[in-house]
């Protein structure tokens, strides 16, 4: 039994999504031109999740990538909220009156987001009015520090990051009647999750990172080459600055248990994530909420105190945020899980990028020959030329990637027999040989940012 | 030869053969505005015309021989419904349009010349073209954006399977309600009639429906219970739906020149006392029916008139071209100024008192009234005492920007009511099981009254000069030559038998003596309804002779649908004692046809 290419080309293509910016007055004035997303399952169900959204009430475009461990609940939850959060965090006040003004009277709120969704992505709808409640919370709150909130695009970033997570911890504390939405609560506490968010208004780009999900940027140099920019730094145990910081933030007596393994306390890669309450709470506080739930093992949730567990919290979902202010040769920016970059280095990703958008660029070759020619011949020519273009071609980057991060040999071509064995491994086994998958990239108008500097100067 | 699979035709052509075809993915052209000159200059494109070349072959592979004499590409024009482009321009009289052929001109060119040369010498073609005609669309249909996405979605019809109840899903959100977000959230399901969006049926929350693709059928459709639901609570407590497509002029004047040229131009007597509400046509010489809508008499001078949705362009102008050049006499479209929410059922009149603490009894407020009242906080709400279904209830017509108000308060106060969202599908159902035509599906510019048992709605003993008197004065003397039937289908099994939709033909004693113009199932007579001409011709000649009332009533009657017949049962009056739920007893909208 093998895959066909065409079966592999289904497998590969179902989480394509992809969105194109309208070029609104014949006058494209946002930044990202397109992005294009798509993401592979090795769990099953998949535990990573992806958000794409443009703003509505201030400017600019979101896109996020999460990956989640032991169990999909809280990237899920991370990335139905997270670009909430963030989008509140950027309001001015007068906006955020409207919103709680129209909410008190019940009327039609403002729309804060538009979200480009795949149709896959699901909500977990009975919560939604849940979370939306606690959304209310905050804005409250940042109605209440009685001041135009004034946050920097980076302040902003940080607060939403900070206090989603402390919402995620909150709300299993709180006491709940609806059995549903406990275990759910409970669910997104005890399992975990990584982030990567980038925001984009004009020429300001701001990416703010918890864990080791990456963002890096082509750059296609002045004498032709293409270089790459990390935007991020990863967030685990062989970061200099990550074990830095732990040691800062432990007792000396704690500095060789800290770090087993290369994981924090010999459990979790990334050093910084949602969720994972095991490694915030107290131990007492952990006992106390689990005691009170129900059923533990039918939520698969993970019941274990990590040993020498001293001084919680280990772990903190606060992040990193870089800025990058956009300059013409900046092309595309590649968001992934670690799935990806396990596979691929920064600089293939971007070799392989910059491939596919030289070959859009170029014009499919003219169709030569001679005439007379007879039906069949022409047939056979047509035929030639659509195959050609099918194998070399994925209209999705992202899906290109996802081939490639795959299917590579060690000639670093797609080798279909190769990818078709990765695709149709065995459940239990698939996770040992691949990490889900999730890429999304974004394509800048380069000529947006030109006119910004010709404008600006 | 045509082959819908592969999407392609082939013919002979010189002593070779000619084939073309019409592909999934057409390239639309002169969108952007181009010079059309560059017709002549297109590059042919292979690769474009492979899957083509491909079915091709594979139907008839020995042509792989052939040699390839030219390959030729040129554009066709399409439309955005699939028909042509026939008429006078709305605008300038005397300029008259013939286009849009979507690639049948040389099979329709003979026939539409005819109507066309007709129409320039007659005033109007000898059939009916109201489908074709030019005036079913309005400058809303012309953007370039709109034109671009629906081409691309009607070509590719043209080989494809096309069912009843087909919505075209491009061009789509143009003209909504304001309560279009509303709605969609409680979800509604959408069907375009002139770029407006109605709501089909509310799908209720848990339940899902097919996929588009998977809920094309003949048969039952998936929605069957779900409308089924809807027509219940119209007829045990109170409905809304949301109707504001509907076309609305209003026409006023400084002295009587409104009430005489509307009296000259409309079939009815509008010199009614001032808050009634007249149904009438709008005919033309002959006594057919150009429109067929409602006024209100809103003041001694003025009047409000309301329209199907497709009259937009056609109404105005005829109106336009027969109204006096009268400065003093004004007509204004008002069609965007309101929403129209339509209140129908035995609790309809309980949801409206509470909201407007007005009395709403039939002492009050009878039938085919119409009375400017508040509403909730709102004030100046037109409502009228029509349904447009037969059923009790009322028409509110809401100035836009109450609408949201309104439809919260009824919906809040029509809650202990069991008050629900329903729509143009329930109201279907409900108006044909009552036998009420609709102009555009029943009544065409060539049917009168006296061919669908609406005489009492003309002023004929009036002794008032009107459009088509002559006509019907004549066709009241010697008869009709068809005549608007109800039929009650009986043997047919809602389940598992194809369904009835319209232009099925029926037969009289086994004989063909017309076709369906409609159809629904009464969820209250558990049956299918049809509604349908009926003609007469004569056995042996064939020649139409007068239909009359003995001659339906005579006869043992057949619906054919598609090649099967069922036994159906003729009417030609609606029932009325079925419908227990009337509170009125004087229901107008219904005593009507019974006043013959």
């Amino acid at each position: 039994f093998q895959l066909s290419p065409s079966q592999i080309n289904d497998i590969l293509r179902a989480g394509e999504l992809s969105h194109k910016i309208l070029d609104l007055n014949g006058k494209n004035a946002n930044s990202v031109l397109k992005f294009e997303s798509n993401q592979l399952a090795s769990n099953t169900p998949i535990e990573d999740r992806r958000s794409a959204a443009t703003c509505l009430q201030t400017k600019g475009m979101m896109f996020g990538v999460f990956d989640g461990h032991a169990g999909s609940a809280c990237a899920q939850a991370v990335s139905e909220r997270l670009l909430h959060y963030i989008a509140v965090s950027l309001m001015p006040r007068q906006t955020l009156e409207e919103i709680e003004l129209a909410v008190e009277c019940m009327k039609p709120v403002l729309p804060i987001l538009q979200w480009h969704k795949h149709p896959n992505d699901v909500e977990y709808r009975e919560i939604t009015s849940q979370y939306f409640e606690n959304l209310r919370v905050y804005w409250q709150h940042l109605l209440d520090l009685d001041t135009e909130p004034g946050f920097s695009l980076e302040e902003a970033m940080i607060c939403a990051f900070k206090r989603l997570d402390s919402d995620i911890s909150l709300e299993v504390q709180a006491p709940q009647e609806n059995e549903l939405m406990r275990n759910i609560a409970l669910q997104v506490a005890f399992s975990g999750a990584t982030a990567c968010v980038a925001h984009i208004d004009g020429v300001h780009l701001h990416v703010a990172n918890t864990g080791d999900c990456r963002a890096i940027l082509g750059v296609h140099e002045e004498d032709g080459t293409w270089s790459t920019l990390p935007l991020t730094r990863d967030h685990n145990a062989f970061d200099e600055f990550e074990i830095r910081r732990l040691k800062r933030e432990h007792p000396r007596s704690e500095e060789k248990t800290l770090l087993v393994n290369d994981r924090l306390l010999g459990i979790l890669m990334p050093s910084r994530a949602f969720g994972d309450v095991q490694l915030k709470w107290s131990k007492e506080l952990q006992h106390s909420v689990l005691e009170n739930s129900c059923d533990v093992e039918a939520l698969n949730i993970y019941q274990y105190v990590p040993p020498n567990y001293h001084t919680p919290p280990y772990l903190t979902a606060e992040p990193e945020v870089t800025y990058h202010k956009l300059r013409s040769k900046d092309k595309f920016l590649v968001i992934a899980s670690d799935g990806l970059w396990e596979m691929l280095s920064n600089e293939k990703v971007v070799k392989l990028v910059a491939g596919h958008l030289m070959e859009l660029n170029v014009q499919k070759p003219q169709l030569a020959f001679e005439k007379p020619v007879n039906l069949g011949y022409m047939h056979s020519l047509l035929l030639q030329r659509k195959n050609r273009g099918i194998a070399s071609l994925d209209q999705n980057i992202a899906t290109h990637l996802i081939r490639h991060a795959i299917g590579s040999n060690e000639y670093g071509e797609v080798d279909q027999e190769k990818l078709a064995a990765m695709l149709t491994l065995p459940e239990d086994l698939a996770r040992m040989y691949r990490d889900d998958i999730t890429v999304t990239v974004v394509y800048f108008n380069s000529e947006t940012i030109e006119n910004y500097y010709r404008n600006n100067e | 030869i045509v082959d819908p699979d592969g999407r392609i035709y082939i013919r002979n052509w010189q002593g070779g053969i000619l084939s073309g075809g019409f592909e999934k993915n057409p390239k639309p052209l002169f969108t952007e505005g181009r010079n059309q000159l560059e017709i002549q200059n297109l590059q042919e494109d292979w690769d474009h015309f492979e899957p083509l070349l491909s079915a091709l072959l594979r139907r008839m592979p020995d042509l792989e021989a052939l040699q390839i004499m030219q390959l030729v590409n040129c554009p066709e024009s399409f439309t955005p419904d699939m028909r042509c482009i026939m008429g006078e321009s709305p605008t300038v009289r005397g300029y008259f349009v013939l286009a849009g052929m979507n690639s049948a001109g040389i099979s329709y060119g003979g026939g539409a010349g005819k109507y066309l040369a007709e129409w320039m010498v007659n005033g109007y073609p000898s059939e009916n073209v109201w489908p074709l005609d030019l005036k079913r669309f309005g400058t809303l249909q012309s953007s370039r954006t709109f034109l671009r996405h629906r081409v691309m979605e009607v070509m590719p019809l043209m080989c494809d399977l096309k069912v009843p109840r087909w919505d075209f899903q491009t061009g789509r959100q143009l003209r909504t309600s304001p309560l279009y977000d509303r709605l969609d959230a409680q979800g509604a399901r959408w069907m375009e009639k002139h770029g407006f969006e109605r709501v089909k049926y509310f799908v209720p929350p848990g339940k899902d429906l097919l996929d588009l693709d998977q809920s094309k059928t003949f048969y039952k459709p998936d929605w069957f219970d779900i409308v089924g639901s809807e027509v219940k609570c119209c007829k045990e407590a109170v409905c809304v739906i949301d109707m504001s497509s509907f076309t609305k002029f209003e026409i006023s004047s400084t002295g009587d020149q409104a009430l005489e040229s509307l009296q000259y131009l409309f079939s009815n007597d509008l010199d009614v006392p001032v808050g009634h509400v007249v149904h009438t046509g709008m005919l033309n010489e002959k006594g057919g029916y150009e429109n067929d809508c409602s006024i209100a008499r809103l003041s001694k001078r003025s009047f409000f008139m309301i329209s199907p949705t497709d009259q937009q362009v056609h109404c105005w102008a005829w109106l336009k071209n027969r109204l006096p050049d009268d400065s003093n006499l004004t007509m204004e479209d008002v069609t965007w100024k309101y929403t129209a929410l339509n209140l129908i059922g035995p609790r309809a009149v309980d949801v409206l008192s509470e909201l407007s603490y007005a009395p709403i009894t039939p002492e009050h407020f009878p039938s085919l009234f119409c009375k400017e009242m508040s509403v909730g906080y709102a004030n100046g709400i037109r409502v009228m005492s029509i349904t447009h279904t037969g059923e009790p209830g009322f028409m509110l017509y809401i100035p836009i920007e109450y609408a949201l108000h309104v439809y919260n308060e009824v919906m809040n106060m029509g809650q202990k009511y069991g008050i629900r969202n329903a729509g143009y599908y329930a109201l279907r159902s409900l108006r044909i099981e009552k036998f009420f035509a609709f102009w555009g599906q029943d009544l065409d510019a060539f049917t009168t009254p006296m061919e669908c048992g609406r005489e009492f709605q003309v002023k004929l003993e009036k002794g008032m000069q009107f459009v088509g008197q002559e006509a019907l004065l004549e066709q009241k003397q010697n008869g009709v030559y068809k005549r608007f039937t109800m039929f009650i289908l009986e043997d047919h099994d809602t389940d598992m038998d194809l369904w009835p939709w319209w232009g099925e033909p029926i037969f009289r004693n086994g004989r063909y003596v017309g076709k369906t113009t409609s159809s629904a199932y009464s969820y209250t007579l558990e049956r299918h309804v049809c509604l349908g001409f009926v003609q007469h011709f004569d056995e042996k000649t064939g020649e139409e002779l007068v239909v009359t009332t003995d001659f339906i009533n005579q006869g043992e009657y057949e619906i054919d649908i598609a090649g099967q017949r069922f036994q159906a049962k003729a009417k030609l009056y609606p029932f009325s004692s079925l419908f227990t739920h009337r509170r009125r007893k004087d229901e107008v909208e219904l005593s009507g046809y019974q006043r013959e």
